[in-house]
C-alpha cells in the first residue's frame, strides 16, 4: 500500500476520534515514529486535541513519540523464553550491536527492546526483527539473523511475518 | 489424549482457502441459525451447552447473550450522534477479543491463523441473534500473519455472501472490521478494550455497567474470545447435548492448553475439560527431559498459579483447578523442572505487571512496583514473605480491574506451596 498520510487520516476520519489508534499505527508503519508533525496532522484530521492524541500516543507501548531505529529488534525475556536461555540472547545482541536495551544505534539503524511474551512459547526463544518473528533462536544464528537483514531480508526462515 | 472439536481443521485446512472450511461443513451452522430464525432457541442451547469462556474470566456464554439481548430495548435506536456515524445504526456490537498477551499462551494466535473462517462464523451467528450489524476483532499489534490471514478471510467471506448485506435473508446484515493493538497488555481486559477502540488510553473502566449493558460506545456488546466464538458454531449445528459429551458435567466441552517451558514437545493441544495435568505434561507435551525433576507448574498465566510437582493429578476442569488454588486461566500451562531458577521467574512475573498496569489506580500502580522492587532484592537475608502477602492481599481487594486484583496470585500461590 502507498497511500500518501494525508490519505489514511482521511480514511479513518470517517469513524472519527475512533480512528485514533488505527490511523496512528498505519502512520507509524509509513513514517517509522510518530513526530510532532504527523500527530498534529492526525488530530486536525480526526478532530481530537493534540493534548490528547499524546496521551493516546504515550500510552501505547508500540507507539513511538521519538525517533526509533529503522529496524525494532525485540527480543521476548517472558517465562517460557527465559526458560530457554532468552537472558543469554540478550547480552549477546547488546554485545553485537554496542548497545543497551532501551537504546538506537549511532547510524540509526537497529533498537534494542526486551519485551513481554510474544505468543509463540512453544518455540522459545523468539525474536522480533522488525516485522519477521524467529523462533527457536540460538546464539550461533542470531549473528546471521541480524546482518542479514542490513542486506535484503533474511535467509533465515521467518515465521509469522506478513504475506504477500 | 488429544480432541478435535475446536480445532478440527487446523493443520487440514488451508486457511486462505473458503471453499476447504465450507467442504468440512463451514457455514452450515450459520446457515442453519438464520434460516430457522430461532434467535431464543440458539441462546437455550449456548445456555443448555454449559459453554463458559474461554478468556479467563469464566462467564457463562449463553447468558452473556441472553443479557445483551434484554439490554437493547432499552438503548436508543440509531444510536446517539456520539457513536461514530457508520456504527450508529447496530443495535449491539459483537466483539472478539484476539490481544492474547498472557505470558505462557498462543493458542489464539493459533486459530486465527489455522482456522480464521470459523472465529467469523461464531462471531456471525453472534450478531444474528443479537440484531448486531457491527462486529470488530482486537487483535494484538505483533500478530502479522494473524492480520494477514484474518483480514483475507473477511474479504473472502465477503465476496460469497457470508458477511456484508443479505446473509442467508434479505434482511441480515453483519461485517467485521479489525482493530490492532499496539503493545498493551490491558487492552485485553474487555472495558479497556473499549476505551482503545474509541480512541482513547486503554484503561479499563469501573463495572458495573457490564458490557452487556453498555459496553462499546456505551452500546449493549458481546464480547468473547477467541476461543470462544470457535465453539459456537459446532453448539448451533450440533446441540448442546452432542457438545456435553465432551468433558465433564460441570466443566463441558474441550479446552486448548498451551505447554512450554521445559517439556520434550511444547505446543498448544486441545483435550476434554478433566483430562489431568499429569496426562498433558507426561503424554501429549513428552515429559521433562532425560534425568530431570519436576519442580514446578505455573498454570494460567502471569496472572495464574504455581502447582507443586504432587499436584499434577488434578483434572484440568474449573472446579477441580479452583480447589487447588488454581484457575484455568488463559490456558497456559508452564512447566518448570529442576534446572529453573524459580528467583528468575518471579522476577519476571513481578517485571511484566509492574510494566503493565494502567496507572490509574493507586492500589496496582504502587502495588506492582513494590512488588518488583521486593522480588528483586529477594534472597538478600531479609525475610519478604509478610511484606509480599500483605501485598498481595491489598491489590487483591483495592485494584479496580483483573490486572491489580490477579497481579500478586501467582508470587503468593509460590509461598503458600513453600515453593520459595
Ligand atoms: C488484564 C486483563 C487482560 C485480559 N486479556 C485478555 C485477552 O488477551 N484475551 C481475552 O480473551 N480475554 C482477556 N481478558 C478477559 C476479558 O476481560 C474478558 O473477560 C473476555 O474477553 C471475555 O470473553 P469470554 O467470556 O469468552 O472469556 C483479560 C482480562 C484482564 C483483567
Ligand atoms: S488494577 Fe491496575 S491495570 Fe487495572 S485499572 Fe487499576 S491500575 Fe489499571
Ligand atoms: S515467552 Fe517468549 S514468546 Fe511467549
Amino acid at each position: 500500500m502507498n497511500e500518501s498520510l494525508a490519505e489514511i487520516i482521511a480514511r479513518w476520519s470517517r469513524v472519527g476520534r475512533a480512528g485514533l489508534l488505527p490511523a496512528m499505527i498505519e502512520a507509524q508503519e509509513k513514517l517509522g515514529w510518530l513526530s510532532e508533525e504527523t500527530l498534529t496532522q492526525i488530530a486536525t484530521g480526526l478532530n481530537v486535541p493534540l493534548a490528547e492524541v499524546y496521551g493516546v500516543a504515550d500510552f501505547y507501548a508500540r507507539l513511538y513519540t521519538h525517533p526509533v531505529g529503522k529496524i525494532v529488534v525485540r527480543v521476548c525475556d517472558d517465562v517460557p523464553c527465559y526458560l530457554a536461555g532468552s537472558e543469554k540472547i540478550v547480552a549477546t545482541l547488546e554485545q553485537r550491536l554496542k548497545i543497551r536495551v532501551g537504546e538506537t544505534t549511532p547510524d540509526g539503524q537497529y533498537t534494542l527492546e526486551v519485551v513481554p511474551c510474544l505468543g509463540h512459547c512453544d518455540h522459545a526463544p523468539v525474536v522480533m526483527v522488525g516485522k519477521h518473528v524467529y523462533e527457536k533462536v540460538t546464539d550461533a544464528n542470531l549473528a546471521s539473523l541480524i546482518s542479514d537483514h542490513e542486506k535484503v531480508g533474511s535467509t533465515q526462515k521467518a515465521v509469522g511475518s506478513q504475506e504477500g | 489424549m488429544e480432541t478435535k472439536l475446536v480445532t478440527l481443521n487446523l493443520g487440514v485446512i488451508n486457511p486462505t482457502n473458503l471453499d476447504d472450511y465450507i467442504a468440512r461443513g463451514g457455514f452450515q451452522a450459520l446457515e442453519k441459525v438464520v434460516r430457522t430464525g430461532q434467535v431464543n432457541e440458539i441462546v437455550d442451547a449456548l445456555k443448555a451447552s454449559g459453554l463458559i469462556g474461554r478468556g479467563g474470566a469464566a462467564f457463562p456464554t449463553g447468558l452473556k447473550r441472553e443479557l445483551a439481548i434484554k439490554a437493547e430495548p432499552l438503548h436508543a435506536w440509531p444510536a446517539p450522534a456520539n457513536v461514530p456515524e457508520p456504527y450508529r445504526y447496530s443495535s449491539a456490537f459483537v466483539v472478539c477479543n484476539a490481544d492474547e498477551s498472557e505470558t505462557g499462551t498462543f493458542k489464539d494466535r493459533w486459530l486465527l491463523e489455522g482456522d480464521p473462517f470459523r472465529i467469523i462464523e461464531g462471531m456471525a451467528i453472534t450478531a444474528f441473534i443479537t440484531c448486531s450489524t457491527v462486529g470488530f476483532i482486537y487483535l494484538r499489534g505483533e500478530y502479522l500473519l494473524a492480520y494477514a490471514r484474518m483480514s483475507k478471510a473477511i474479504e473472502m467471506a465477503r465476496a460469497r455472501g457470508f458477511l456484508g448485506k443479505q446473509i442467508f435473508r434479505d434482511d441480515f446484515e453483519f461485517d467485521i472490521e479489525i482493530r490492532r493493538g499496539a503493545g498493551a497488555y490491558i487492552c485485553g481486559e474487555e472495558t479497556a478494550l473499549f476505551e482503545s477502540i474509541e480512541g482513547k488510553r486503554g484503561e479499563p473502566r469501573v463495572k458495573p455497567p457490564f458490557p452487556t449493558d453498555k459496553g462499546l460506545f456505551q452500546r449493549p456488546t458481546v464480547i468473547n474470545n477467541v476461543e470462544t466464538f470457535a465453539n459456537i458454531p459446532f453448539i448451533a449445528l450440533e446441540g448442546a447435548e452432542a457438545y456435553r459429551k465432551f468433558g465433564t458435567a460441570k466443566s463441558p466441552g474441550t479446552r486448548i492448553v498451551c505447554v512450554s517451558g521445559q517439556v520434550n514437545k511444547p505446543g498448544a493441544y486441545e483435550i476434554e475439560m478433566g483430562t489431568s495435568l499429569r496426562e498433558v505434561i507426561f503424554n501429549l507435551a513428552g515429559g521433562l527431559r532425560a534425568n530431570r525433576k519436576l519442580q514446578a507448574v505455573l498454570i494460567g498465566g502471569a496472572a495464574g498459579a504455581f502447582l507443586r510437582p504432587d499436584e499434577i493429578d488434578v483434572p484440568l476442569d474449573f472446579q477441580s483447578l479452583a480447589a487447588v488454588g488454581a484457575t484455568f486461566g488463559s490456558g497456559a500451562i508452564m512447566v518448570l523442572d529442576d534446572t529453573a531458577n524459580l528467583h528468575g521467574v518471579l522476577y519476571r512475573i513481578a517485571r511484566f505487571f509492574k510494566d503493565e498496569s494502567c496507572g490509574k489506580c493507586l492500589p496496582c500502580q504502587l502495588g506492582t512496583q513494590r512488588q518488583f522492587e521486593i522480588i528483586a532484592r529477594m534472597g538478600q537475608a531479609q525475610p519478604v514473605a509478610p511484606l509480599l502477602r500483605e501485598l498481595g492481599a491489598t491489590m487483591r481487594d483495592a485494584s479496580i480491574c483483573g490486572l491489580g486484583q490477579t497481579a500478586s496470585s501467582a508470587i503468593v500461590s509460590a509461598l503458600d506451596k513453600n515453593l520459595i
